[in-house]
This record gives structure tokens, sequence and C-alpha cells, in this order.
């Protein structure tokens, strides 16, 4: 019964042991192949989950830190779809990896691995662990291009600011457990709705485990290293930062929060309130100046982390839903406008905007790609991100109609949404409305043209029917005991 | 299929075409466009159908077909019409037909082109005919893309005082547009949750129940969420400049159709569902009208391009309609609901025609055009009877919305209506001004030589999308009872029965008070 609540998190970790093993007896040729068929085992296990042998009942294992539920599925599915998008990408990025291919790849495994583990956290032990795991890969895998300067900054300020955060984290936890005399979500829960918050300690160590957890979500005020990273990493790094990383920081947040320490949600509603809003502007306001696409995307990841932080500072059913279903559907968007990203910079060898010039004729399909991926980041019909948005300002209200302080979140929220389409346009603009300088066409591999038109259907097949998502959101936010 | 069916057929049959458009190979243009006349057309066909085939005598909506879409947040795909959104679905049924038959002049990227133009067009039907409130604000927001893509990829913007490009025109235009929605997406959702969680229009128009100090702020998002697509003073500044830049179809959907949808989001959501809101808000909006009608006027005077002309005109007609709505009367908001019609008519007849010369010329600089009436007889004479119109001359749509208009305002009976109403009256004078003008200049006086090369529209076929949106205003203009009979009923049920038992309520919460005081 416990091997079946971990089968997922076994099978990555093994993948990622094999991957190192044959690189040792020098199995594989062809960097490149090696990513495709990692991919296509990775997508298998993905396909596996959605079959009838694999049903999200409810079963805990290492005495209780592990949980299988519908959450934890809803999250290694998202995960596990993560992972295949990123090797594809890697793949296609691995001429440009010049040594180490295999263990890059094996990397990105144990990160995987790490996020699956995460998925399924109700353990404040199994949660600092798991959350290691998935860090330490990254401050690997972001400095990988090491005769790049910026590769290396990149790594370097993410192990500085990621250890620094760790220690937030783990700080916080002792004092949780000081106060508390437990680490168990479950536990904890039970204790704090029998006896309420145990005092300022307790508080204490409840907002630095939040501001931990903000470095992986990149909320404010732990939103700095965003934009340097995202710049600076090899752009699968990125991409798996931007949607692996930020997604395992909002199921730890959910967790912790919404299941740990759900009795004693008034101490944190108002902060996650304020995070939100201060996030919001931070990220779409930082956005509007910038000339790198990476970078731009850092910021719209720091707004994007704001948006959710709305649906998560609601503390309602419809909040929760909608901050999975935004999770689900941001996977597609981001994922398409990194795969994009690498096409084309692998032609141009620039990650700034105005290289993407003229992208609409140079590439239809990039042009289209990346175009569909900003206005789904923007927010507009019929893509999944309007819908995302329109579920996290439902959730917003209808707290807003006890609570009016919500409206002020409401507003703010609506003018990140028009200053984001500024900077989102910005770049449509130069792929639609500007002339290439250099108007070669732009070749697409087959495996990469897949994984756009995959990443498409997903963006406006979730716009359009939003159902299946919506109802696995709902499913998975059943777990939490709200109201 | 059966007869509520065709509704849903008629509003998804562009996008559907729209896909289907996306499939063919881009080199063959010719098929794609005739696929995008037929769909328009078929629709349009439809529309009529339903439009003969409507219960006159009836109030409520009609042709409803409904499917659940989304059950946790209780939203139906669900398509009907009442009088009002009859009337509009009808204009936009003529206008996208007329649009995509003179989008012949779009020679660079053809199939994008009509894919947008097709997805435009089923985005501005859903917001008329949906019955829910989810899909009023998904079609409503549906239209972002391609009218940025339309306006920025296919669209002109001859340099002049202004400094500026297309680019910004579209940039400006779009993120205005989202500004008022996202506004009025604040109000809206306030108002699914007030109403008991139902997306459900006529429910939510039967039972929603607010108590007047919340109605007031939310009114206020819907009023300025919608004013500015309404181009309501002082949001109206995105309307000329990205109507002048915007190819000659897009100016058409913008100016005749697109900017109504903010007219009808007052006037389907806000009047009926927030009816002590509206009063308290109707002189604010009688005021801004009478902004609209003689400031906008006044900036037309100024405006050398024939396209920004016609803009400011525009903005300036959307006075007269937010006038009628303010009125909060049968007769004014019926007058406003038949002006959305006749204007947009109107407007797309003027752009059409400016599109018409002006991919030709490629000039449109009133004082620099003279005398084309004596080389383009046909557009001459079209143009010369859209101007008409736009003037409210008897015989035209115009004419009979803007009287209406007038009568529902001044029989408000406030002093602020009165003098309302004849400012109003006063923006004729200005409207005939420039516009009699610019006709003068461009098409009358002395031929000049350099312009002998234009060609006038001769064969049956390039006449008709002109024919077309004329004799629609022609009839409405000498019958107006074929639309009025339609609207009234409607705007009664819909809206002033609503305000009538709000005035009800607010009274009989105010009687006791006053006994209260008398003992």
């Amino acid at each position: 019964m416990g091997l079946y609540a971990i089968q997922f998190d076994v099978v990555l970790a093994l993948l990622a042991v094999l991957t190192l093993l044959g690189d040792a007896f020098n199995v594989f040729r062809d960097k490149r192949r090696l990513g495709y068929g990692l991919a296509v085992v990775v997508g298998l296990l993905l396909l596996y989950s959605f079959t009838p042998w694999v049903r999200a009942q409810e079963d805990t294992v290492f005495h209780g830190m592990y949980r299988f539920d519908a959450f934890a599925l809803f999250f290694k599915r998202l995960f596990l779809m993560a992972v295949v998008f990123v090797l594809v990408m890697t793949a296609e990025f691995s001429k440009r990896i010049e040594t180490g291919a295999a263990e890059f790849y094996s990397l990105l495994l144990f990160c995987g691995t790490g996020m699956l583990l995460i998925a399924s956290v109700n353990d404040f032990i199994l949660l600092f662990v798991s959350l290691e795991l998935v860090t330490i890969s990254f401050y690997v895998l972001a400095s990988y291009l090491r005769r790049q300067l910026a590769s290396l900054e990149a790594g370097t300020k993410y192990l500085v600011l990621g250890a620094l955060s760790s220690g937030f984290t783990v700080y916080g936890i002792a004092y949780i457990f000081g106060t508390t005399g437990t680490t168990n979500f479950d536990t904890l829960a039970a204790l704090l709705a029998q006896h309420g918050a145990p005092g300022h300690a307790f508080t204490f160590g409840l907002l630095l485990v939040l501001m931990g957890l903000g470095f992986k979500i990149s909320s404010v005020p732990f939103q700095f290293w965003t934009p340097d990273v995202y710049q600076g990493a090899p752009t699968p790094v990125t991409a798996f930062l931007a949607v692996g990383s930020k997604t395992a920081g909002f199921a730890l947040v959910l967790r912790v929060f919404f299941a740990g320490l759900l009795p004693v949600q008034a101490t944190w509603a108002a902060v996650l309130l304020v995070l939100a809003a201060l996030t919001l502007l931070y990220g779409n306001l930082g956005a509007i100046p910038q000339r790198n696409i990476k970078r731009l995307l850092g910021y719209s990841s720091i707004g994007h982390a704001g948006y959710m932080l709305m649906g998560l500072a609601a503390v309602n059913w419809l909040g929760i839903g909608a901050v999975l279903f935004y999770l689900g559907q941001y996977m597609f968007t981001v994922l398409c406008a990194f795969l994009a990203i690498v096409a084309v910079s692998n032609v141009t060898g620039s990650d700034e905007i105005p290289s993407f010039s003229g992208l609409g004729k140079r590439s239809p399909v990039l042009g289209l790609a990346l175009f569909l991926s900003m206005m789904s980041l923007a927010g507009v019909p019929p893509l999944s991100g309007f819908f995302g948005k329109f579920q996290l300002f439902a959730a917003v209200i209808e707290r807003a109609s006890t609570d009016p302080r919500y409206y002020v979140l409401a507003l703010i929220g609506a003018a990140a949404v028009v200053v984001s389409l500024y900077f989102y346009l910005g770049v449509g603009r130069a792929i639609y409305l500007q002339e290439a300088e250099d108007a070669s066409p732009i070749p697409v591999s087959g495996p990469m043209r897949l994984a756009l038109v995959a990443c498409m259907a997903g963006m406006i097949g979730l716009g359009v029917f939003q159902r299946p998502l919506v109802e696995a959101a709902i499913n998975a936010a059943k777990v939490f005991a709200l109201h | 299929m059966t007869m509520e069916h065709l509704l849903t057929i008629a509003v998804l049959l562009p996008l559907a075409a729209a896909f289907l458009a996306f499939l063919f190979p881009a080199d063959n243009p010719k098929a794609i466009r005739a696929l995008a006349i037929a769909a328009t057309g078929v629709s349009l066909g439809l529309i009529l159908t339903i439009f003969a085939h409507f219960d006159r005598a009836q109030s409520g909506y009609q042709f409803v077909y409904g499917i659940d879409w989304l059950p946790s947040l209780n939203c139906r795909l669900k398509f009907g019409v009442d009088g009002i959104s009859m009337t509009l679905l009808l204009l936009v049924g003529f206008i996208s037909f007329a649009g995509t038959l003179i989008s012949s002049e779009i020679h660079d990227r053809q199939k994008e082109y009509y894919i947008l133009f097709l997805a435009l067009t089923t985005g501005i039907m859903g917001t008329f005919a949906t019955m829910d409130l989810f899909f009023f604000y998904f079609f409503y927001e549906l239209a972002v893309i391609p009218m940025y893509l339309l306006i920025g990829v296919w669209g002109s913007l001859p340099p002049g005082k202004h400094g500026r490009t297309k680019e910004y025109a579209t940039m400006k235009l779009t993120l205005y547009l989202t500004a008022g929605a996202v506004l009025a997406l604040i109000g809206l959702l306030t108002i699914y949750y007030a109403g008991g969680r139902t997306m459900d229009i006529p429910t939510l128009t039967q039972n929603l129940r607010v108590d007047p100090p919340t109605q007031k702020w939310v009114f206020a998002c819907l009023l300025f969420g919608f004013g500015f697509l309404a181009s309501m003073w002082p949001f109206h500044t995105w309307s000329p400049m990205g109507y002048a830049a915007a190819p000659t179809a897009a100016s058409m959907m913008h100016a005749g159709v697109l900017k109504k949808l903010g007219a009808y989001g007052i006037i389907r959501l806000a009047l009926p569902l927030l009816p002590a809101g509206a009063r308290q808000w109707a002189n604010l909006i009688a005021v801004l009208a009478c902004f609209n009608i003689l400031y906008a006027g006044w900036a037309a005077l100024r405006q050398r391009d024939w396209k920004f002309v016609i803009g400011y005109s525009s903005v300036s007609h959307m006075g007269y309609v937010l006038l009628g709505i303010a009125s909060l009367n049968v007769i004014g908001v019926s007058g406003a609901v038949l002006l959305m019609f006749a204007h947009g008519m109107m407007a797309a007849l003027t752009f059409s025609l400016i599109g018409f010369f002006y991919h030709q010329t490629h000039n449109r600089y009133v004082l620099e055009l003279s005398g084309l009436a004596r080389q383009i007889p046909f557009v001459g004479t079209c143009m010369v009877m859209a101007v008409m119109a736009s003037c409210g001359v008897p015989g035209t749509a115009n004419f009979a919305s803007e009287v209406l208009v007038f009568f529902g305002a001044w029989s408000q009976g406030s002093q602020v209506f009165h003098v309302a109403t004849i400012c109003a009256v006063w923006g004729f004078v200005v409207t005939a001004t420039y516009l009699l003008w610019a006709v003068r200049q461009s098409f009358f006086g002395p031929f000049d030589k350099k312009w002998s090369m234009l060609k006038d529209a001769t064969t049956p076929w390039k006449r008709f999308p002109y024919v077309l949106l004329l004799s629609g205003l022609l009839v409405v203009g000498f019958y107006p009872r074929v639309l009025i009979d339609i609207i009234r009923p409607s705007v009664e049920a819909t809206i002033i029965n609503r305000l009538d038992a709000a005035d009800d309520n607010n009274a009989a919460a105010a009687a006791p008070a006053i006994n209260t005081v008398e003992r």
C-alpha cells in the first residue's frame, strides 16, 4: 500500500539514477535523443497517472509525513508534465550545453523528484528535505553554462538568497515546533483548533516560514533574485523555475497554511493580503522597462505570484480552486513561451525583445505560440489565462462581500491587468507589427513543433472548455477542511 | 435543427469559419475570402430569419437555447434575444457582412486578417446575444486581440499634428478598453454574489435586490467601466485616433458596433440590475453626455483628416445615446437603442466610403481632396446621404431616434435635463457645420485633375455593401416602427418596470420613517 502511494516519486528517482549510471558507462551517444527518450518515458508515466489504476484514495506513509490524496495527485501530474516539456526544451537547447548533458538531465529529474515529494508533504521535516532537494538541484542547474558569466552570476545569486531563505524556513519551523511540540500538519491543525495560537513566538515562526516559502514563489519580500536568475540561467532551467519551482512553492503554501495552520488563519490572511498587493505592484510595474524577454518573464512571474496570492488571501474554496486552475494553465502558457524563446534564440543567439521582431513572418508557428502565450499571461479570452484570472477575481470579490478591504486588492489586481497588457503587447508588437532586419526563416524541429502545438492546444482548450480542469481543481481542493 | 438553435448558429458560425480558415493554405486567399463572405452572409441571413419570426407581441427573450457550461460557477452557455438585443444583432449582422465585402482592399496576410475579423464578429454577436453574465464578459473581452492586431498590422495612420503612429493608437485603444473591462468586472462579480451566485441575466433582472448605497458604487463601476468603450467623455481619447489608424473594415466594426457594446452593457446590465444606482447617477450621465456632444463636436470642427472628423463625430453621437439612457424613461431609452442602430449603420457607411477613396488616393485630408463627386458620383452620392443621416435629416433612422432621445430627455423634467437637451439640440448645428464643410470641400468645388485616376464603384457587386447599409438607414428612417415596436416592450419590461419597482421600494422604506417623525 505504501509503495502505491510513492510510486511516481520512486520511478522518477530511479530514472534519474539510471541516467547517471548510463552516462558513467558512456551509453548515451546523442544528448538530444537522450532528452527525447527521457521525455517519452516521463510522458508515459504521466499518461499512466490518468489511467484507472491510479486512484486518489487517501493514504499516508512514513508515519504520516507523506500524504497521497487528490491534491497530491493533482500536483504530481502537473510536475510530471513540467518535466516532460522541460526535457524536450533541454533537448532542443542541448547543443549549447558543452559538457555533462546527461548530468543535466539527471539533475532535472532529481529536481522533479523533489517536486513530486513536495506534492505530498505533510510534515515540516519532509517539507525541508524535499525543498532542499529541489533548491540544491537548481543551484547547480542555474549555473550550468559555466563559461557564461551571466549563468554563474545567476547560480550564485540563487545560492545566496536560497540559502538565506532556507535558513528562514528552518528557523521558523524550529519556532513552530518549539511552541507546539509537533511537526506533523494534521497534529498541528488539531492542536491549534483545540487551543488556539500559542503566542507570539509561534506567530513569529509562522511568518518566517511564509517568508521562506515566499522565496520559492517569488513573492515580496523575497522576489529580488527572480529577474536576474531568470535572465542568466539556461533557458530550460528558467522555464523549470517558472513552472516547476513556483508550482511547488504554492503546493507547499497550500499544504502548510491551509492544512496545518488553517485554524489560525486570522493571523496570516491579512499578511497574505498585503503581500499579494505588493507582489502584484512590484512584478507588473517592474516589467514595464524590460528589454530582455527572459528578464521580462522574471518580473511577470513575480506578478503572477501576486495574482495567485490574491486567490490564497481570499481563504475560500473558490480561491484554492482558482489557484490550482491557474497553476495548471500557467504551466502550458509559460512552457509555450519558453519553448518559443529557445527555438528563436537558438538561431538569433539573443534574448532581447527586438530580436523577436517580425517573428510572425520568420516562423508563423513560433510567432503564434509566443503571441498566444503572452496574451494568455495578460489574461485575454479565449485563452486559459483569462479564465484563471476571472476565477481569482471571483474569489477575491466573494471574500470582499464580508470584508471590504478585499475590494482594494481587487482594484490593485485590476490595475495590474491593464499594466501587464501593456508590456505583454510590447512583445506582441515585436512579433507582428515590426519588421525583422534579418527575415530568414527560423527552422522548427518536429518534437518542438509537437510540444508547441500541445501547449497552444492546452491554452486554447482550457480557455474555452474550462470544465475538466476546474473540476479536477475543486476535487483537489476538497482535501482542505475549509469552513 | 429547430428555430431556437438558429440564434446560436448565427452567433457561432463566424467563429467556426475562423477555425476552418485556419486549416486553409495561406496561398489561397480567394478561398478564405469566399469562406468569410459566406459565413458572415449566412449569419446575416439567419439573423434576418430570426427577425422575421420574432414575436413582436412579446417583451421577453426569444429563441432561447442554452447548455450547462460550468456548474461550479452556475454558468451556462445560453443565447436569446429580446427587442433590444435583436436590434443590435441586426446591426452587427449588416456591418460584419458589409465589412467582409469591402475587405477586398486587403492584400497582405489575408488569411490572418479574415480569421481575426471573423473572431471579432463572433465576439460582438456573442455579447449581444448571450444571457449569461460570464459569457457576456467573455465575448466582450474576446474583441481585444483581434482589434489590436487588425489595427496594428493592417492599419494606417498618416502623419499629423498628433505625432503618433498606428502602434501607439492601437496600444492606447487596447489599454483603455481593458481598463474599462476590468473595472466593470469588479462590478459584475459583486452582482453575481449579491444575486445568490447566478450568472443568468434574466434571473438576476427579476430577483436581484441590492441596497441603494451598494448600488451607487457598483453602478459607478459598470457605468465608467462600460463608459470607456462607449467613449464617454473624458474617456473618449482612444476613439478618434483608433478609428483613424484602423483598416476600413475594423473602423466600421469599431465605430459601428463595438462602441455600442459599452452602451449596451449599461442598458442591459447597469440599468435593470441597479435601478436605484441609475437614479443617483442619471444627472452626471446627462452632463457627461453634453460634454460628449459639444466637446467632441467642437474637436471635430478642427480636424483635417476625414477619419478624425468622423471619429470625433462618432464620439459626439455617443453623447446622444448616453443622454437617452440617462433620461431613464421609455421614450429616451428606446430612442437610445434605436440611435445605436442608426448611428452604427451611418458610421459604418461613412467609414467604408472613406476607405473606398482612401484606398485609391492614399490621401484623406479634407482640404487636399476636391470635387471628387465629379469623378466618383456613386460614392459621392452615398457620402452625401450618409452625412445627411448623420445630421439627422428626416427620412433617415437617425432623425427618428434622435427625436425620441430629445423627447425622452426633455420629458424627464428636471432642469439639468432641460439644459442638457438644449445643449444636445445645439449639437446638431455643430454636427452639420463640420460634416457639410467636409463634404463640400472634398466632394464638390473645383475638380482637381490629380484625382482623375479615381475609379467609381460601378458594378452592382461593388455597390452592394454601400447600398445594403444605406437601405437599412432609409427603411428604418421611413418606417421606424419596424424596430421601435420590438424595442419598446423590452425596454419597458426590463428597465422601466425595474426602475418603478425600485422607486416604490424607496418610497415604502421612506414612508415609515416620516411617520415616526410625525409621531
